[in-house]
């Protein structure tokens, strides 16, 4: 019986139980099964099964009594909650839409400057106010020979509508349920979405 | 051998379903410690042997608000932790007695007609 309730104790420490709630629920169970011992009673008779299996009693009734420290704080919970949110896969679908689409504009910009096609309008402010516009775009772009290399805007170009034709594919799915539950939500009957 | 098991299996998921009832049943004729509970559940004919003991269920009780509890010093005893049923407690115990009551009515009428012998 003693071991019985020392094993309790030392579940209990591992639990990180409250000390002064362990001493309680000890003191307890001693008191408990020292009368019953004392009436003749078994510790199978007070206990059932658990009389058995002292760690798994001492970590229901730890439980159950709700004093088991929390398994982590609230903002790790809330952290969780956030990290498991942006790994569905639609929040996934989306990232990859948006980076598909910045790819494909950096590509686009960087073939439009290396082809001398992308025009800026530069104010004509400062002391060069005067100079024709073909200095300030020279000025903007720093010339054809500083340009960034054609091919790799292409690359870039052919990778982002890429990632962008992927991306729309598989939202297809998801979008379409989705406009299917709105069109149903304010069809005759159903709820209005206001 | 197996249909001990299967018989005790049973007895313990009805049993499972009704304990915190009988608990709060027996706290109504005074505040009780745990391992008194337990005798008064023997006394009025309920042996929980084989069934998981009511401590766990006590605590669950306590951290439900269906119990209060305290500590005293028990007759030529050290001091106990007593329980006794709260108001929430009474109000869950007589709910839970018409439920009962109810499905036991509603489960002999469906065994009634049959007449079957315990083969041991």
């Amino acid at each position: 019986m003693i071991e019985f309730v020392e094993e309790c104790r030392r579940e209990w420490r591992r639990l990180r139980v409250p000390e002064p709630v362990a001493n309680e629920m000890a003191a307890d169970l001693e008191a408990d099964l020292s009368e019953a011992a004392a009436e003749g009673v078994s510790a199978e008779e007070v206990l059932g099964s658990s009389a058995f299996d002292p760690r798994s009693f001492a970590a229901r009734w730890a439980a159950e009594r709700g004093v088991l420290p929390q398994a982590s704080a609230p903002l790790d919970r809330a952290a969780l909650r956030l990290v498991a949110r942006a790994a569905s896969w639609r929040w996934l679908l989306l990232a990859a839409l948006v980076g598909s689409g910045l790819v494909a504009l950096l590509g686009a910009a960087l073939v439009a400057f290396r082809h001398g096609a992308g025009r800026m309008f530069v104010p004509a402010f400062g002391p060069h106010a005067s100079e024709p516009a073909r200095f300030w775009i020279a000025q903007a772009f720093g010339g054809p020979q500083s340009a960034p290399d054609a091919k790799v805007g292409v690359f870039l170009l052919a990778l982002g509508l890429g990632g962008l034709a992927v991306s729309m594919l598989l939202c297809t799915p998801w979008m379409t349920a989705a406009l299917a539950s709105r069109g149903a939500a304010r069809a005759p009957g159903g709820r209005s979405c206001r | 051998m197996r249909r001990m098991a299967a018989s005790e299996r049973r007895r313990s998921e009805l049993l499972r379903g009704v304990l915190d009832l009988c608990l709060l049943a027996v706290m109504e004729d005074g505040p009780a410690y745990g391992y008194e509970m337990t005798k008064r559940l023997r006394a009025r004919g309920l042996s929980i042997v084989g069934e998981g003991s009511i401590y766990p269920l006590l605590g669950r009780l306590e951290r439900d608000g269906l119990v209060k509890t305290y500590r005293a010093a028990s007759e030529g005893g050290p001091p106990r932790k007593y329980y006794r049923a709260s108001s929430a407690g009474r109000r869950v115990l007589a709910a839970g007695l018409s439920e009962w009551r109810a499905a036991r009515d509603a489960i002999d009428s469906v065994l009634a007609p049959v007449e079957a012998e315990v083969v041991p």
